[in-house]
C-alpha cells in the first residue's frame, strides 16, 4: 500500500485523522453554538424579566446538555434508544442520595441501606459517583446491546433501552427506604439547591465540544459507517459493536452530569421526572432540529422550549399574545394540555414530513472547515510495488440453506498476483460463495484460508482486517456521508487494523476513481455508475490482499463497463491486491481476467484461462449457451 | 396445587386477553415492520366512547360491539392520517412516529375531556365465580378465554382461506419478498389495520370491563402487554404472538404469587427486563423467525 501513503500531511493521531477540519475547527465550532445558544437565552431572561423566565432558561440549558447526551449516542450510532431518561434516573437517584444533606435524609429516608442517610458530600463529588454509577450500568446495558447486534431501527435495542427505562422507573417508584418512593420522593433543603449558572455553563460547554470532537474522531465516523449500512461497515472491516459501545459511554456520561444537574436545580426528585413525559420532551427536541448534528440539536431544544413556553402562557387564564388566548374565541386551542398536544404533534408531523429535522446532519464546524480549506486535487497515483505472493482459497464448501444445497463442495483459489473470474448462472452460487469466504453466510463444510491463515465462519470484520474486502451486487454505500467520507472511513479501518498507523492517501483514491468533482457530495446522490465507481474506490481504501466484487458491472452500458476493466485494473495494481470478480457480462470477464472459474448448481464445472473456459462444452450447456442464443436473438 | 391451578386459569385469562392485542400488534408487524406503540390509544379512545355511550343510558351489550367499531375506525384513520405517509420511511421514523401518536391521543383527551378517571359501572356478573370440586372459577376468566378461543378460531380462518389472510401471512413470514410480490399495497395493509383494530376491540371491551373506568393514560398498559407479549413471541410470527401472550398472562399471575412483598410491585419491570433478556441471549424471541438480510 505504498503507493497511496501521503507522507506530506501532518502525522495527526489515530482518534483525529486531520488536527485541522477534526479538532480546530470543532472547537471553534463549539464556541459559536455555545454563544449563539447561550446568548438567545440570555437575551430572553432580558426581554423577559423575573424570576421564572429565569428559571425557564436554566431548565433549557439543562435539556440542552441531556438533548446532547442523547444525540452522542443516537446521532452517531443510528441505533434508536428509549432508555437515556432511564440512565437519567439512575444518575439523578445516585446524586440526590448522596447530596442531599443528612439531616433532610433522617426525614425522608432515614432507613436508607448501606447506611446511606449519614453520607455527608458536597454536590461536585455526588455528581461524580453518580457518573461512576451510571457509567457501570451502561457497561452492563451495552454490553446487553452489543450482544443482540443492535444496528439502526433495530428492535432489540428498543425493547433493551425500553426495559432499562421501565425497571429503573419501577425501582424508583417503589424502593421506599431509598428513593422516597412514588409520592413523597427526596428534596433537598431550602438553600442547598443550584444557586448560580456556572456549572451548567461549565457542563454545556464540555458537552458542546466532546459531542463535536467524538463526531468528528475516527470512532464517530466508523460510528457513521455502521449507522449508514451496518452490514457494508462490518464488510469493510468495522466492528460496530466496539464503536457504538464507545458511544454509549461518552453519551451516557453526558446524560449523568445533566441528570445531576437537573436534580440539584429542581430541588426535588419523584420517579416521573425522568420518565416517559421526559422522555418525549428530549426526543421531540433531538429530532425536530436534526439528530445527526449537534446545531440541530440544540436548535430542537430552542425550538421546542420556545413552542412550549409560548403554548403554556397562552393556556394560562387571561394571558395574550397577539390579542390571542383564553379570553379570546380560541380558547379551544389555547387550553390546558396544549404543550403536550404540541409534542405529539410535532414528533408526528417531523416524521411525516422531515424526519431528518430542521437542519439534518448541517453542523457549524463542517461548514467552516470546507468554506476555509480548499483541496488540491492530487497527482497520479503510482503503483503498489509488487506485494509478497499470498494465496487466497476455499476447499469443499458446501451450503445448505434447509433442504437446498447452494453450493456444494465447491473450491477456489486466487493469489494475489492475478484477477479471477468467478461466472455462472442465476443461482448457480456465486454469491452464495463470495459470502462464505466473507463470513455473512457459515458454510456447512469446508474451509476458507487466506495464505496459512484459516478465516472460515469468522466475523466479517475479522475477515476484512485480514485483507478480504468485497463490495455488494446491491450497492450498500453510507448514503448520507460524502463520496470522500466513504472512502476516508474504508481508510481509517486499514490504518489501525491493516496497515500499523499509515494512512492511504484519501484524496489520491477519490481522484483515482474519478470522483474528484463529486467528493463532497453525498453518497446517496450520485448516479448509478459512479456509485459502482465509489464502492469500488471505498474497498481499494480498506487496502485489502483482495479485492472481492460482486457484480460490478451490473446495470452498466456497453462503454461503461469497459470503463469498468480499467477502472478495476488500476485499483488492484494501485493497491497491489487479487480481484475475485463475479460477473454476467463476458466482455468484461474477457476483457480483465486471467483465468476463469465456472459454477453451475453449486459445482466447479470448469477452470482455465477465458478463451478455455468458453470453450468448455460443460459451460456452454450450463451457461454461454443460453447467453450465447439471446445474444443472437438480439443481433 | 388448587392454587395453581387457579393461578393457570387466572393467568389463561389476563394471557388471552394479551394474546389478542399481541396478535394485534404482529399482524401490522408483519405488513409494515413497525412495532406500533399507539396500538394501546385504540383501547384510550374507545374507553372513552363507551364512557360517553354509558351516559346516554346504553347497556354492556350495545357498548361492546360500540368498543369494536370505534376500534377499528380509529385505527383505519390514524394508519389513513399518518402511517401512510410514513411507509417505506426507515424503522426509526416509523417507530417514533407511533411514539407520537401514543402521545398525541393521550394529550388530546386531556386536553379535551380533562386528566379526570371516567368511570362506568362494571357488568353485574364481574366478580361471580363458579366452582368446579375444589377450584374456584371466575364466571369472567371463562367468558373471556371462550371468546379469545373464538376470536382467534375467526381469526385464523381469514388468515388461512382468504387471500387477503395470504398476503398477511406471507409478509408476516418474509416482509421483502412479499412486497416484492405486491403485497404491501394499500388494501392489504388497511385490511390489516382493520384487523388489528377488532382484535384490540375485542381485548378492549374485557379490559374496560375490568378496569371500569378510562382515562387519558389508559392506553399505556394495554399497548406494553401487547407489545411485550408480541415480541416474546417473536414479532414477525402470528402463533408466536398469541403464544407470546399467554406466555405473558401466565408469567405476570405466577411472578405476582411467587414474587417476595416488595417486589411483587416490580413485576412489569422484571418482565420487562425478562425480555431484554430474551433479545440478548435469543434474539428472535420464543417463536424463531430467521431474518437474515440479503446480499
Amino acid at each position: 500500500m505504498g503507493a497511496w501513503t501521503r507522507s506530506r500531511r501532518r502525522e495527526a493521531g489515530l482518534l483525529f485523522p486531520d488536527l485541522r477540519r477534526d479538532v480546530a475547527f470543532p472547537l471553534a465550532g463549539a464556541v459559536v453554538l455555545f454563544a449563539a445558544f447561550v446568548g438567545a437565552g440570555l437575551l430572553y431572561t432580558l426581554l423577559v424579566e423575573g424570576a421564572s423566565a429565569d428559571k425557564l432558561i436554566t431548565a433549557m440549558f439543562i435539556d440542552a446538555i441531556m438533548v446532547i447526551g442523547i444525540q452522542i449516542y443516537v446521532g452517531n450510532t443510528g441505533v434508536f434508544s428509549f432508555g437515556h431518561i432511564g440512565f437519567g434516573a439512575v444518575a439523578g437517584y445516585a446524586f440526590a442520595i448522596f447530596a442531599i444533606a443528612p439531616d433532610d435524609k433522617y426525614t425522608r429516608i432515614p432507613n436508607a441501606p448501606w447506611g446511606l442517610a449519614d453520607v455527608e458530600m458536597g454536590p461536585l463529588p455526588a455528581t461524580a459517583v453518580a457518573l461512576g454509577i451510571t457509567l457501570m450500568v451502561a457497561v452492563v446495558v451495552g454490553i446487553g446491546l452489543g450482544r443482540s447486534g443492535a444496528r439502526s431501527g433495530s428492535v432489540a435495542a428498543t425493547v433493551i433501552t425500553l426495559a432499562l427505562l421501565f425497571f429503573t422507573h419501577e425501582v424508583a417508584a417503589s424502593w421506599n427506604e431509598l428513593t422516597g418512593g412514588e409520592r413523597a420522593g427526596l428534596t433537598f433543603g431550602i438553600g442547598d439547591t443550584l444557586q448560580t449558572r456556572t456549572p451548567v455553563y461549565l457542563a454545556l460547554f464540555a458537552a458542546i465540544v466532546l459531542a463535536l470532537l467524538f463526531a468528528r474522531s475516527s470512532i464517530g465516523r466508523l460510528n457513521h459507517a455502521a449507522r449508514e449500512d451496518n452490514l457494508a461497515a462490518r464488510a469493510m472491516g468495522i466492528n460496530p459493536v466496539v464503536q457504538q459501545t464507545i458511544a454509549l459511554l461518552l453519551s451516557v456520561a453526558v446524560v449523568s452530569v445533566a441528570a445531576s444537574l437537573r436534580v440539584y436545580e429542581i430541588g426535588s426528585l419523584l420517579p416521573e421526572f425522568f420518565f416517559f413525559q421526559y422522555t418525549l420532551l428530549t426526543l421531540v427536541m433531538l429530532v425536530v432540529g436534526g439528530r445527526n448534528g449537534v446545531t440541530g440539536a440544540l436548535l430542537g431544544v430552542a425550538i421546542i422550549t420556545a413552542v412550549r413556553e409560548t403554548a403554556r402562557r397562552m393556556g394560562s387564564d387571561g394571558y395574550e399574545v397577539f390579542g390571542l388566548g383564553l379570553d379570546g374565541n380560541l380558547d379551544w386551542v389555547f387550553r390546558e394540555g396544549l404543550p403536550t398536544v404540541l409534542l405529539g404533534l410535532a414528533m408526528v408531523v417531523f416524521m411525516i414530513w422531515r424526519p431528518n429535522g430542521v437542519v439534518d446532519d448541517w453542523e457549524v464546524d463542517a461548514w467552516l472547515s470546507r468554506r476555509f480549506t480548499h483541496r488540491q486535487p492530487p497527482g497520479a497515483a503510482v503503483e503498489a510495488p509488487e506485494p509478497e505472493a499470498l494465496d487466497l482459497s476455499a476447499s469443499g464448501v458446501t451450503v445448505e440453506f434447509g433442504g437446498f444445497r447452494a453450493l456444494d463442495g465447491a473450491s477456489i483459489e486466487v493469489s494475489n498476483r492475478e484477477i479471477v473470474g468467478l461466472i455462472g448462472p442465476n443461482g448457480a452460487g456465486k454469491t452464495t460463495l463470495v459470502n462464505v469466504m466473507t463470513g455473512m453466510v457459515d458454510p456447512t463444510n469446508g474451509v476458507v484460508h487466506l495464505g496459512e491463515m484459516g478465516l472460515t465462519s469468522e466475523p466479517s470484520h475479522a475477515i476484512a482486517r485480514a485483507g478480504l474486502v468485497r463490495t455488494f451486487q446491491n450497492l450498500r454505500l453510507f448514503s448520507s456521508l460524502t463520496v470522500r467520507e466513504n472512502v476516508e472511513v474504508a481508510a481509517l479501518m486499514a490504518s489501525v487494523h491493516r496497515n500499523g498507523g499509515t494512512r492511504a492517501d484519501v484524496d489520491a483514491i477519490v481522484a483515482g476513481a474519478g470522483l474528484w468533482d463529486q467528493r463532497n457530495r453525498r453518497a446517496g446522490q450520485l448516479d448509478y455508475g459512479n456509485s459502482r465507481r465509489l464502492e469500488l474506490a471505498r474497498a481499494a481504501a480498506a487496502a485489502p490482499a483482495f479485492l472481492l466484487l460482486d457484480e460490478p458491472t451490473s446495470g452498466m452500458s456497453d462503454t461503461e463497463s469497459l470503463a469498468m476493466v480499467e477502472s478495476v485494473r488500476r485499483m488492484a495494481a494501485a493497491v497491489g491486491a487479487g480481484v475475485l470478480v463475479i460477473d454476467h457480462d463476458l466482455n468484461f470477464i474477457t476483457g480483465i481476467c486471467d483465468r476463469v472459474y465456472c459454477l453451475d448448481q453449486g459445482r466447479m464445472i470448469a477452470i482455465g484461462t477465458p478463451d478455455e473456459v468458453q470453450a468448455d462444452p460443460a459451460v456452454k450447456a450450463a451457461y454461454l449457451g443460453e447467453a450465447a442464443q439471446q445474444g443472437e436473438n438480439s443481433s | 396445587m388448587t392454587e395453581l391451578i387457579q393461578n393457570l386459569i387466572d393467568g389463561l385469562g389476563r394471557g388471552s386477553i394479551y394474546a389478542l392485542l399481541a396478535l394485534g400488534v404482529a399482524v401490522v408487524f408483519g405488513v409494515m415492520h413497525l412495532l406500533n406503540f399507539a396500538h394501546g390509544e385504540l383501547i384510550t379512545v374507545s374507553g372513552y366512547a363507551a364512557y360517553a355511550a354509558f351516559s346516554n343510558g346504553w347497556s354492556w351489550y350495545l357498548v361492546a360491539p360500540l368498543i369494536v367499531v370505534v376500534s377499528v375506525v380509529t385505527n383505519l384513520l390514524i394508519e389513513r392520517i399518518a402511517f401512510s405517509r410514513v411507509r417505506g420511511s426507515s424503522e426509526f421514523t416509523q417507530l417514533l412516529t407511533s411514539f407520537g401518536i401514543h402521545f398525541l391521543v393521550a394529550a388530546i383527551f386531556l386536553m379535551y375531556v380533562g386528566a379526570r378517571v371516567q368511570t362506568f359501572a362494571e357488568p353485574g356478573w364481574i366478580a361471580d365465580t363458579f366452582s368446579v370440586g375444589p377450584i374456584r372459577v371466575e364466571v369472567f376468566d371463562t367468558v373471556v378465554i371462550i371468546v379469545a378461543i373464538v376470536t382467534l378460531a375467526v381469526t385464523a380462518a381469514i388468515l388461512q382461506r382468504t387471500m387477503f389472510g395470504l398476503s398477511i401471512r406471507a409478509a408476516a413470514a418474509d416482509f421483502d419478498a412479499a412486497r416484492l410480490m405486491g403485497v404491501n399495497s394499500d388494501r392489504v395493509i388497511r385490511g390489516a389495520f382493520a384487523l388489528s383494530g377488532a382484535l384490540a376491540g375485542i381485548a378492549g371491551i374485557f379490559w374496560l370491563m375490568r378496569a371500569g373506568h378510562t382515562s387519558p393514560t389508559s392506553g399505556i398498559n394495554p399497548m406494553l402487554s401487547g407489545v411485550l407479549a408480541a415480541l416474546i413471541g417473536g414479532l414477525g410470527s402470528l402463533k408466536g404472538a398469541v403464544i407470546g401472550g399467554l406466555a405473558l398472562g401466565l408469567a405476570e399471575v405466577m411472578l405476582r404469587t411467587w414474587l417476595p412483598g416488595t417486589a411483587a410491585a416490580l413485576t412489569q419491570g422484571v418482565v420487562f427486563t425478562l425480555i431484554a433478556l430474551l433479545f440478548i441471549f435469543r434474539p428472535g424471541g420464543l417463536v424463531n423467525v430467521a431474518h437474515a438480510e440479503r446480499v
